[in-house]
């Protein structure tokens, strides 16, 4: 599904327009990376768990030039979906999607 | 860092954020979350623009070990809701790193090497323009006759030399340049992490392709010239069997005289701008209709082009303009094996376990040129150019 059927599925549900709706997403999306951003985990009942998690630098042997090359920290998103979501989607068949 | 907000508070922020009721940014979520699952179930995936995509991710079926009773377990294939960001969402998250570099290492005992020795280490290492990360031509199954068995051993040498491109901005890379001190040395050291990142999958598909041209070659020099060995496991064979030996078999019936009228003496250019991404190889694919044809443009820009496994991006190169690449003129062909030719005293100098691959390649398009090379070849090489 991309982005579009989500913004006219959602349109339909709430009963707004799909202007409106796109800036609700907005809203939301905007509110959630503030909070990622800060650092704090973000969880949402029923889909599941946001948070961060800073990967340690780390030397990696880089063949084009022969050398080790450290790859300097990087902080980025986890997820952990909820567990009623996991249940829902474990056995559907590959085929399916 | 591990601080975590409530529903609750995520609820309250985002009404305000968005001058709604709680209420109804509370039942807004809850119909996103809804339509996530919907999506999730009916199409496998979810994408949120500016945001990230959810996708269901097969798992194949495993063994594993229960970690109370140390049995081996089997647990069963299963699907998994995986969430990658976007880019916006990673730049914002990554933020507090971003201007951290990645840095080569001198001496790879030591952990971390102060900053001077390291930019000059990576000068001195390679002082290249804008850099070009080494890119091998996909492998593919193919089955095999005895005539694409020969080409199948000339094919690794073509593609691996000349498909290095110019570095594909990198999805990945965040780091945003900082306008502080040694831009340069920054901009190699971010190269180098490009390079690193990037590298890998094509570095092994050329491994591969090296040990099943290894194989062939010695499986064919056994079997001499019995029946196509359509035995031999080839699972990776590198590129298209569309070759420039197919054009020599129709030539050498009827030798020279179907010369055109008037011999050319120069080619019709045109002028071409490299983009990040291609290489000699693919530039000759998509503009001369012939990947084997790339020598052409090597030779045509021999001042610009020193190494042909490096191209410079964004450079302007000049490109021959070829009617019918399926049928060269001489003129045409003649061009391509002085292209292969130099080729040849390139690959002399610096990698001579492979040049005289290229020399065959000469002969395949000018025997003439072969009999009569415009410099000195190694008689050796020579003789392999000949028997082939």
């Amino acid at each position: 599904m991309n982005y579009k059927e989500l913004i006219d599925k959602l349109s339909d549900q709430t009963g707004n327009t799909k202007t409106r709706t796109k800036e609700l997403l907005g809203d939301t999306i905007t509110v959630l990376s503030e909070q990622l951003s800060r650092g704090s985990g973000v969880s949402i009942p029923d889909l599941g768990t946001f948070s961060t998690k800073v990967n340690e630098e780390r030397k990696v042997y880089n063949p084009h030039y022969d050398a080790y090359i450290m790859v300097p920290p990087k902080r980025v998103v986890e997820f952990s979906p909820a567990a009623g979501l996991k249940e829902k989607v474990k056995y559907l068949e590959p085929g399916d999607e | 860092m591990s601080e975590k907000i409530t529903f609750k508070e995520l609820v309250e922020l985002i009404s305000k954020q968005s001058n709604q009721s709680q209420n109804s940014a509370n039942s807004f979520i809850h119909e996103l979350v809804e339509i996530i699952e919907g999506g999730l179930k009916n199409s496998g995936s979810v994408s949120i623009s500016g945001f990230g995509k959810f996708e269901l991710r097969w798992m194949n079926e495993r063994t594993g070990t229960n970690p109370q009773t140390g049995e081996e377990i089997i647990i069963p294939g299963q699907n998994k809701v995986i969430f990658k960001p976007y880019k916006a969402l990673r730049e914002d998250v990554n933020k507090p790193f971003a201007t951290l570099k990645s840095t080569v290492l001198t001496d790879t005992e030591q952990p971390a090497v102060p900053e001077e020795d390291k930019s000059e280490a990576v000068k001195e290492d390679k002082t290249t323009i804008p850099f070009i990360a080494a890119k091998t031509k996909q492998v593919r199954r193919s089955t095999l006759s005895v005539d694409e068995l020969l080409i199948e051993h000339e094919n690794p040498h073509f593609p691996e030399p000349d498909p290095f491109s110019a570095v594909p901005e990198s999805e990945e890379d965040e780091s945003k340049p900082t306008p502080s001190a040694l831009p340069d040395e920054e901009k190699v050291a971010k190269e180098v992490q490009e390079a690193g990142t990037f590298n890998w999958s094509y570095a092994a598909a050329a491994i591969i392709a090296l040990i099943a041209f290894i194989i062939l070659f010695f499986m064919f020099q056994r079997m001499g010239d019995s029946p196509a060995p359509a035995t031999t496991d080839q699972t990776e064979q590198v590129i298209t069997p569309i070759t420039p030996d197919a054009i020599p078999e129709t030539e050498p019936s009827e030798p020279p005289e179907p010369q055109p009228p008037e011999p050319q003496t120069e080619l019709e250019t045109v002028n071409y701008t490299v983009e990040p991404g291609e290489s000699l190889w693919t530039i000759a694919e998509s503009s001369l209709g012939n990947p084997y044809l790339w020598p052409i443009i090597y030779q045509l820009n021999g001042d610009l082009i020193s190494n042909p496994n490096q191209l410079p991006a964004v450079s302007d190169i000049d490109i021959p303009v070829i009617s019918d690449p399926d049928n060269l003129t001489e003129f045409e062909r003649e061009q391509v094996a002085l292209g292969y030719f130099a080729l040849y005293e390139w690959n002399r100098q610096n990698n001579p376990d492979e040049a005289r691959f290229f020399l065959w390649a000469v002969g395949v398009f000018s025997p003439d040129l072969l009999e009569q090379p415009p410099s000195e070849v190694d008689p050796n090489d020579l003789a392999f150019a000949l028997n082939r």
